[in-house]
C-alpha cells in the first residue's frame, strides 16, 4: 500500500433515480442524455491516486465537476458509486461520526473564498480546527499561532478577519488547514479569488512549505499555469471525466486529445519543461566532455536558453550520479519556443549573410 | 355550488376541543398565568421612579446616556398620567407573550431552516396565523382560556409568532453556505455548526425578528384588551368604546413609550450579543471617540448599579406594599371577597355595573369591573369568568345570547322596565314621525341609519324584522358602528341641524340632553318592550347568599336611573364611581335601601 489517497472509480449524480443514471453512464450513456431526464452527472467514473507528499492537481473548467470531485475526497459529498479510500481507509463506509472525526483529524480543507469566520479574530479562526477536536484552550492557542506564524503572519491573531487583505485572509485559511496537522489538504481554487501578483506569492509560499511539510495536497484550479506550477501531477477534467491524468510534461508535450491539446495553447513553456523532456538521449555519445557549465535534468527551459547562450555547443545534461544523460542544442531550444518539430530546411543561397538594413 | 359548511366544522372542532381537550387548555392556562403574574409582581413591587430608574440604567448601558434619560423620561410621563400599573401589566404580557413565542419561533425557525419540507409546511400555517383578523381568534381563545390574562397572551403569541420563525430561518439560511461547509469540512457536527458558526451568524436577524414579534404584540395587546386583559389596551379598548379621546390619546401615549422603549432596548441587545454587532459598535465608537453623549457604563457597572437602585428599594420597604388587616365591621360582609363585574359600554350598564361596585365595596368586597363587547361578556359569564353583569335586555333584544348561552347562567331578574327600542330622529325632522314616514325619504338621509355595534340585539332586530316591516328594506343601510360613535354623529348633527336617522333605546339620557322624536312602530314590529335584567354565572347567587339577594331585590325607577346616568356623563370618564357616591350621598338611604344589612343601622356613610 503506497498510495495515500485513492479515488476508485468515482462517480457522482444529482436528481432523480441516482443510481439508476450511474448504470445509464456505465453502459456509454452521455452526459446530455441525462441531462435532459433532469439529472445532472457532476463526475463520472473518476480514477486516480496521489502518493505522500505530491501536489495532486486537478484541472478544469467550470462546471467540469473538480469542485464535486473534490468534496467527495473528505466525505463533504456522498459519492453515488465508487470508493475513496485515504491510508488504505475507505471513507465511503464510514459512519458519518468517523467520518466526521477523519476529518477533524486528518483531512483538513482551504476555500476559494477564504471561508473564515467574520465573528472570530484571526487566531480563533486559525484554532478552529483544533476546538472542534477538543484540544484545550492554552495548546490550541500555541499551534494555531505556530501555524500563523509559518504561513506569515506572525503578529496579526488579535486582528479580525475583515481587517486583513485577500492574500491575508486566505493565509489564516492556509493556517487554519495546517493547525490541525492534517496528512491531506484538499485546496479548493484556494488562489482563483487572489490577484495575480499576490498568486503568485501564494504558489510560491505553498511550494516552499510543502518542502519542509511534506503534506499530501489535493489542489482544484481552473488556471493551467497554476495547474503546471504545482502540481506533481495532473488530472485535466472535462464534463464530470477525467480526460488525461500525469506530469505537467506529459500533458504539455503529449497532449491525449484535441481539447486537452487546446487548453495548452497558452501556457508559458517556459517555465515547465525541463531539460529533461527537451535534451536528445541519442546524442549523449557526442556530448563534449568539457568542463562546461552543464544542466540537471529539471533545469528549466529559460535557465537551459541563458546556458545555451554562454556556451559554444550543446548543454550537456547531468543527472545525480554525474552521468550524462542528454544533450541539448540551441536549435532544438528555439524550435521548442516557436512550436516547430521539423529539421531546418536548407537555404537556397547558403553563402548570403543576412543582413539588417535599418 | 353546494353551500361548504366549513363554519360548522370549525364550530364543531372548537367545541370538541373545549370538551376533550380541557385539561391542556387548563394546564397551558395554569402555566400562561403563572409566569404573567410572576412578572407582573416582579415589575410593580417596586416604586415606578424606582424602576424607571433601573430600566433607564438598562437604556444607558445598552444605547447611551441620552436614550437613558429619555427612557427615564417616557417612564415618568406614563407614571404621572396614572398608567403605570397598566403600563406595568401590558409589558408583563407583551414579556410573557414575547418570551413563549421565542420558545416555540426559535426552534421552529430552525427546523424550517435545515428542512425544506417543514418550511414549505409551515409556510401557509405562518400565514393563516398571521394573517387571520385577530378577532376571529379571540372568541376560540376565551372559549379556551377564558377571559383575561391567559387568552389574551395565547392570542398575542399567535400573532407574533410568524415573524419570530420567519427571520429565525431566513437569518440561518443567509449565513454564507461556504462557511457552513468550512464548519463541516473541519468535522463539526450538525449541533455545533449550529450553535458556533450559524445562530452567531444570524443572530442580527434573528434579533430583528424579535423585535417585530415584540412590536406586533404590543400593536396586539390593544386588541387583546377586549377579552380583559386589563393593561394599557383595556385603557384604550374603554376609552374607544365611550368615546374618550383624551383618555385614549393617554393610554396610546403609554403604548409609544413601550413600544419605543421595546424597539430601542431590542435593537441594541442585538448589537450587543451578537459578536458582529459588538465588533461593529466598539469599531463607530473608536471611530467616533468617547463623548459623554455616547458613554456607555461597562456591564459590571451598569449591573451594580441597578443593584444599587434595588437595594435602596429593598432598604425603603417598598417591594410589595404591606397588606393592611383587614377591617372587621358588621358592614363588611365581604371579607375582601373577591367579585368581577363585566359590563358593556352602555350608559345604564356602566350606572348599574358602578352603582354595584359602590354598594359591593361599601359591604367589604373586592369588585373587578371590565368593559367588553357584548359577544365576550356572555361567553366569559357563561365560563364563569365573570361572576355577573347587570345590563341584559331579555326577552327580546340579547334573544340570541340568552339562546346560546342561558343554560349557563342564572337570571337574577330585572330591576327596570319597560324598555323600548325604537328609531329616533330629531325633533326638527318635522315630517317624520313614525317608521312609515321614512319610506322615500332614504335620500335626505343619505340612505343610512346610523346603527351601534352589530353585537347589539336591537342591530339584527332592526335589519331583520324593522325594516322589512315597513318596506325600508334596499333604500336603507344600517350602518355598523358603535353606541359613542352613534352619539357623536348625533351630536354632530343635531348642531348642524341635519337630517339623521339612528338607532336608540329608552331609557337613555340623550332624550334629556337633545331635543328628540322616537319613531312610532305601529305595526309593532320591534316587540314589545324588554326588561333590564342582572345575569349571572351559574352558581353565583349560592355562593354568595348575600349579593344574591341584593341583586334580585334590586330595582331602579326611570328618574333614578337617568339622574344617576346624567351624572356619571357629567362627571367623565375614569370618575365613574365619584359620581355614583356623589350621587348616593344625595339620595341618601338607598344604599341600604339594595344592599341591606342585617341588624344594621345607617352606618355606610362612614364606611364610605
Amino acid at each position: 500500500m503506497s498510495s495515500r489517497l485513492e479515488a476508485d472509480h468515482l462517480y457522482k449524480v444529482f436528481g432523480r433515480r441516482p443510481t439508476e443514471a450511474v448504470e445509464r453512464l456505465r453502459t456509454g450513456a452521455d452526459r446530455e442524455e441525462l441531462r435532459a431526464d433532469g439529472t445532472t452527472a457532476a463526475v463520472i467514473d473518476a480514477s486516480f491516486t496521489v502518493e505522500p507528499g505530491q501536489i495532486f492537481v486537478v484541472m478544469g473548467l467550470s462546471g467540469s465537476g473538480k469542485s464535486t470531485l473534490l468534496r467527495m475526497l473528505n466525505g463533504l459529498l456522498e459519492p453515488t458509486a465508487g470508493h475513496v479510500r485515504f491510508d488504505g481507509q475507505d471513507l465511503t463506509a464510514l459512519s458519518d461520526r468517523d467520518l466526521r472525526a477523519v476529518r477533524a483529524r486528518k483531512i483538513s480543507m482551504v476555500f476559494q473564498h477564504f471561508a473564515l469566520f467574520p465573528h472570530r479574530s484571526v487566531l480563533e479562526n486559525a484554532a478552529y480546527g483544533l476546538a472542534v477536536q477538543g484540544v484545550p484552550r492554552a495548546e490550541r492557542e500555541k499551534r494555531a499561532a505556530e501555524a500563523l506564524e509559518l504561513c506569515g503572519l506572525g503578529g496579526w491573531e488579535e486582528s479580525w478577519p475583515d481587517e486583513l487583505s485577500g492574500g491575508m485572509q486566505q493565509r489564516v485559511g492556509l493556517a487554519r488547514a495546517l493547525a490541525t496537522d492534517a496528512d491531506l489538504l484538499l485546496m479548493d481554487e484556494s488562489f482563483s479569488a487572489l490577484d495575480p501578483l499576490i498568486r503568485r506569492d501564494m504558489q510560491d509560499q505553498l511550494l516552499q512549505l510543502q518542502q519542509t511539510l511534506k503534506k499530501t495536497i489535493v489542489f482544484i484550479t481552473h488556471d493551467l499555469n497554476e495547474a503546471m506550477r504545482l502540481g506533481d501531477r495532473i488530472a485535466v477534467m472535462r464534463d464530470g471525466r477525467i480526460v488525461q491524468t500525469g506530469s505537467a510534461e506529459d500533458i504539455l508535450l503529449r497532449p491525449e486529445n484535441d481539447y486537452v491539446a487546446s487548453f495548452i495553447q497558452d501556457v508559458d513553456r517556459t517555465r515547465v519543461l525541463t531539460a529533461s523532456a527537451l535534451m536528445d538521449t541519442g546524442a549523449t555519445a557526442d556530448a563534449p566532455r568539457c568542463a562546461c557549465e552543464t544542466a540537471a535534468p529539471d533545469t528549466t527551459f529559460a535557465e537551459l536558453c541563458a546556458l545555451s547562450a554562454r556556451l559554444s555547443h550543446p548543454v550537456r545534461v547531468v543527472d545525480g550520479g554525474g552521468r550524462v544523460v542528454g544533450a541539448v542544442d540551441r536549435r532544438s531550444l528555439v524550435g521548442f519556443l516557436g512550436d516547430e518539430a521539423a529539421d531546418p530546411s536548407p537555404c537556397d543561397r547558403p553563402e548570403e549573410k543576412v543582413t539588417a538594413h535599418a | 355550488m353546494p353551500r361548504l359548511p366549513l363554519g360548522d366544522w370549525a364550530d364543531s372542532g372548537v367545541q370538541w376541543l373545549v370538551t376533550h381537550m380541557g385539561w391542556l387548555f387548563d394546564a397551558v392556562k395554569a402555566v400562561v398565568e403563572g409566569m404573567y403574574d410572576g412578572v407582573n409582581a416582579v415589575l410593580t413591587a417596586p416604586e415606578p421612579l424606582l424602576l424607571a430608574g433601573i430600566l433607564a440604567v438598562l437604556a444607558w448601558w445598552l444605547r447611551g446616556l441620552v436614550a437613558g434619560v429619555l427612557a427615564f423620561g417616557g417612564f415618568v410621563l406614563v407614571d404621572s398620567l396614572d398608567l403605570w400599573e397598566r403600563a406595568m401589566s401590558t409589558l408583563a404580557l407583551v414579556l410573557v407573550a414575547t418570551l413563549i413565542a421565542l420558545v416555540l419561533s426559535v426552534p421552529l425557525g430552525i427546523w424550517a431552516a435545515r428542512s425544506r419540507t417543514v418550511s414549505a409546511a409551515l409556510r401557509p400555517v405562518l400565514d393563516l396565523l398571521q394573517t387571520m383578523p385577530s378577532m376571529v381568534l379571540l372568541i376560540p381563545a376565551i372559549l379556551f382560556f377564558g377571559l383575561g390574562t391567559a387568552a389574551g397572551v395565547i392570542a398575542t403569541l399567535i400573532f407574533a409568532l410568524a415573524p419570530g420563525v420567519r427571520m429565525t430561518e431566513l437569518g440561518i439560511r443567509q449565513v454564507d453556505a461556504e462557511l457552513v461547509e468550512a464548519a463541516e469540512a473541519f468535522g463539526t457536527t450538525r449541533r455545533d455548526t449550529l450553535l458556533r458558526v450559524q445562530l452567531p451568524l444570524a443572530l442580527p436577524t434573528i434579533m430583528a425578528g424579535i423585535n417585530q414579534v415584540i412590536m406586533l404584540s404590543l400593536s396586539m395587546v390593544v386588541i387583546a384588551g377586549m377579552v380583559g386583559t386589563g393593561g394599557l389596551g383595556g385603557a384604550v379598548n374603554e376609552a374607544i368604546g365611550q368615546l374618550d379621546i383624551g383618555f385614549g390619546f393617554e393610554a396610546g401615549v403609554g403604548i409609544v413609550v413601550l413600544a419605543i422603549y421595546l424597539d430601542r432596548i431590542t435593537g441594541a441587545l442585538g448589537a450587543q450579543i451578537s459578536p458582529l454587532g459588538r465588533r461593529a459598535s466598539a469599531k463607530a465608537r473608536a471611530a467616533s471617540g468617547v463623548t459623554v453623549w455616547s458613554h456607555r457604563p461597562r456591564p459590571v457597572v451598569a449591573v451594580a448599579g441597578v443593584a444599587v437602585l434595588a437595594l435602596v428599594a429593598g432598604g425603603l420597604g417598598v417591594f410589595g406594599p404591606s397588606s393592611g388587616t383587614a377591617e372587621a365591621s358588621a358592614t363588611d360582609i365581604g371579607r375582601g371577597k373577591e367579585i368581577k363585574l363585566g359590563y358593556i359600554p352602555w350608559d345604564e350598564g356602566i350606572a348599574s355595573t358602578f352603582l354595584w361596585k359602590e354598594l359591593l365595596e361599601r359591604r367589604g368586597f373586592e369588585v373587578s369591573t371590565t368593559q367588553y363587547a357584548a359577544g365576550p361578556l356572555y361567553t366569559g359569564l357563561a365560563t364563569g369568568q365573570i361572576d355577573f353583569q347587570t345590563d341584559s335586555w331579555l326577552p327580546t333584544t340579547h334573544a340570541e345570547y340568552w339562546k346560546k348561552y342561558g343554560k349557563q347562567l342564572d337570571d337574577l331578574g330585572s330591576w327596570y322596565s319597560p324598555t323600548s327600542l325604537e328609531l329616533t330622529v330629531p325633533a326638527y325632522m318635522k315630517d317624520v314621525n313614525s317608521l312609515a314616514d321614512l319610506k322615500g325619504k332614504s335620500s335626505a338621509f343619505k340612505g343610512k341609519i346610523v346603527g351601534i355595534e352589530p353585537s347589539a340585539g336591537m342591530m339584527g332586530l332592526l335589519k331583520d324584522k324593522v325594516l322589512g316591516a315597513y318596506g325600508l328594506k334596499g333604500s336603507y343601510d344600517v350602518v355598523d358602528g358603535s353606541t359613542p360613535a352613534m352619539l357623536a354623529e348625533l351630536k354632530r348633527a343635531y348642531a348642524k341641524k341635519e337630517p339623521i336617522v339612528v338607532t336608540l333605546w329608552s331609557p337613555h339620557w340623550a332624550y334629556s340632553d337633545y331635543k328628540l322624536k322616537k319613531l312610532k312602530d305601529p305595526k309593532g314590529a320591534w316587540g314589545k318592550g324588554d326588561s333590564v335584567h342582572t345575569l349571572s354565572r351559574k352558581g353565583f347567587a349560592s355562593d354568595n347568599p348575600e349579593v344574591g339577594a341584593w341583586l334580585k331585590d334590586f330595582s331602579m325607577t326611570e328618574k333614578q336611573l337617568t339622574g344617576l346616568e346624567s351624572q356619571i356623563s357629567k362627571a367623565g370618564k375614569g370618575k365613574e364611581q365619584d359620581a355614583v357616591r356623589a350621587w348616593l350621598d344625595r339620595n341618601p338611604g338607598l344604599a341600604d335601601k339594595w344592599a341591606p344589612v342585617a341588624g344594621q343601622g345607617d352606618e355606610d356613610q362612614a364606611a364610605g
